[in-house]
Order: C-alpha cells, then sequence, then structure tokens
C-alpha cells in the first residue's frame, strides 16, 4: 500500500476505511480448543461417573479429579497463545470475562450447594451447572455471532426442563449430553470455521 | 458543504492504519503491516506521524527477546477519526449534490 498516491480522493478514504474495517472484522481468532479440552473433559468425566455409579463404585465421583488435567492444559495453551497473539479485540476481552465469571458463579454455587444440601442431594448440582452452562455459552455465540454456541447454551437451558423429568440417577447424563450439544459440536464447528478464515 | 480534510489522515497508509485499530484494542506491528499490505519502512514512518500526532500510542517490548511493537489508537485519534468519516460524508454528499 503506498503512502504517495498523487490523487487520494474523499472516495478513496471510505474505500480504505471500509476495506480495513472488513480486514479487522473478517479475523477470526476463536480455533474452538478450550471448548474441545473442556467439551471432552467433562463428557468423559460425567459418563464416567455414571458408568461408575451403576457398577456400585463408592468413589464414582473421584473420575472429576481429570479436571485438574485440563486446568495445566488450558494453563499451557494460554501461555502460548498469549506468545503468537498479534491483535486483541475488545470482542476476546469480553468473551475472557464472561467466562472468568461463569468459573467465579460456579465455584461459588458449588461451594454452597456442598454446604447446604445432604450428601444425598448433591446430584441436584448437576440442575444448576446446567443452568450456569448456559450462560456463558449463549453469550460467547452472541458475541462470536456463532449460532452453534446459542443453539448449545439453550439445550443446556432444556435439559434443566428435562430434569423435572426423569429419575435422578440419570442427573450426570444431562451433564454429558449438555456438554456435548454447547461445547463439542459447536468446538468442531468453530475449529473448521477458524481453519477456513486463515486458509486465505 | 466542503470542510478541510484532516491531512493527517487524508493519507491512504495512515488512514489504514487508524482504521484498523478503529477496530482492534491493539495491534502489533507485523499485524498492521500483514493488514495494509505495506513496507515496514513505509509503515513505521507513517506511525510515527500517527504518533507524533497524538492519534495512536506505540508501545515498545520484548517478547522471547523479540522486540515488540504494539499500536494503539487514543482517544484524541478516536476523534479525529469520527471527524474524517463526518468530512468525507459531508464532502461525498456535496459531490452528489453540489
Amino acid at each position: 500500500m503506498s503512502n504517495t498516491q498523487p490523487a487520494f480522493t474523499a472516495s478513496d478514504g471510505m474505500k480504505v476505511i471500509e476495506s480495513m474495517i472488513a480486514q479487522a472484522k473478517n479475523r477470526f481468532s476463536e480455533n474452538g480448543f478450550l471448548y474441545l479440552l473442556w467439551g471432552w473433559t467433562v463428557f468423559i468425566c460425567s459418563l464416567g461417573q455414571f458408568v461408575l455409579e451403576r457398577a456400585g463404585y463408592q468413589q464414582h465421583y473421584y473420575v472429576w479429579g481429570l479436571t485438574w488435567l485440563a486446568v495445566i492444559i488450558q494453563f499451557v495453551y494460554l501461555a502460548r497463545q498469549q506468545k503468537v497473539l498479534r491483535v486483541k479485540t475488545y470482542t476476546d476481552d469480553v468473551i475472557k470475562y464472561v467466562w472468568i465469571v461463569f468459573v467465579v458463579l460456579m465455584a461459588w454455587v458449588g461451594f454452597l450447594l456442598g454446604h447446604i444440601l445432604e450428601p444425598a442431594q448433591l446430584v441436584y448440582v448437576n440442575v444448576f451447572i446446567l443452568v450456569l452452562y448456559g450462560m456463558p455459552t449463549v453469550l460467547s455465540g452472541v458475541l462470536l455471532r456463532f449460532k452453534p454456541l446459542v443453539i448449545g447454551g439453550v439445550i443446556c437451558w432444556l435439559l434443566v426442563l428435562i430434569s423435572l423429568f426423569i429419575p435422578v440417577v440419570y442427573y450426570p447424563l444431562l451433564i454429558t449430553v449438555a456438554v456435548a450439544a454447547a461445547w463439542i459440536v459447536p468446538g468442531y464447528l468453530l475449529r473448521a470455521r477458524y481453519k477456513k478464515s486463515h486458509a486465505n | 458543504m466542503y470542510k478541510d480534510l484532516d491531512p493527517i489522515l487524508h493519507s491512504q497508509l495512515r488512514l489504514a492504519v487508524v482504521s484498523l485499530l478503529m477496530a482492534v484494542r491493539e495491534a502489533e506491528f507485523t499485524f498492521i503491516r500483514e493488514k495494509t499490505q505495506s513496507t515496514a519502512g513505509n509503515l513505521s514512518v507513517q506511525i510515527s506521524k500517527l504518533k507524533e500526532a497524538g492519534y495512536i500510542e506505540v508501545e515498545k517490548k520484548f517478547k522471547d527477546n523479540y522486540p515488540q511493537t504494539i499500536c494503539r489508537i487514543t482517544p484524541e485519534g478516536i476523534a479525529a477519526f469520527e471527524r474524517y468519516v463526518a468530512d468525507i460524508q459531508a464532502y461525498l454528499k456535496g459531490d452528489i449534490t453540489p
């Protein structure tokens, strides 16, 4: 792009503005990695817990220890991303804070329900988790203008409704279905969209 | 109807840089160079001019022992850009209905 063109008109100015804003908008930074990481981790943990519980294993919840591995992978991934990141957008910032708020809410809800509920009632925590899953998923979908995430978030909330009509022993499976719909499927679609937008 | 267009912004590369920075929170020099398809030398000169005008701020730091230049638009830059857009809109409108 030259800076010494003889006649740069107002109409040329408008074209430059439109082209640059389009360049920034078309840049798609979300590659779906964290959705897939957490989607598969929670999928395996919730399904694993259900299977172990049905098999009569008392410490079936131990399987959730796998989430610590996901936390480590996430930290390594984010540190690497920070090194290669060449541009920061306001949308990226807002999405980051939406997920931070979600983690804080999850921690508080988990802590409070752990105190309030009797051990036999802890299975109801799954329903509260579903309510919370919907929030960051829908908001991220809206901010990224990515419908599969919005649909995934809404599915989480519909599963809350379904929980009223099924036996509590199946509640962990609602989480399995929720993460498949809200994170795993959109995660693969995000990855495909990212590869497409970076192929040009 | 006609207003004098801001000479700092009424230049293809400087306008491209400011337009790009309007759409993001901050961007690295290499990103701007890639998107504007400019040479490093020319871009460097134009970024200095925008910085002198107070339209952008430039942060130089090191990442993994490599120098890194990060650019951000300033409130003055945003105001100048908005003024420029209003001016060229008025100018273009004047072209159509003189």
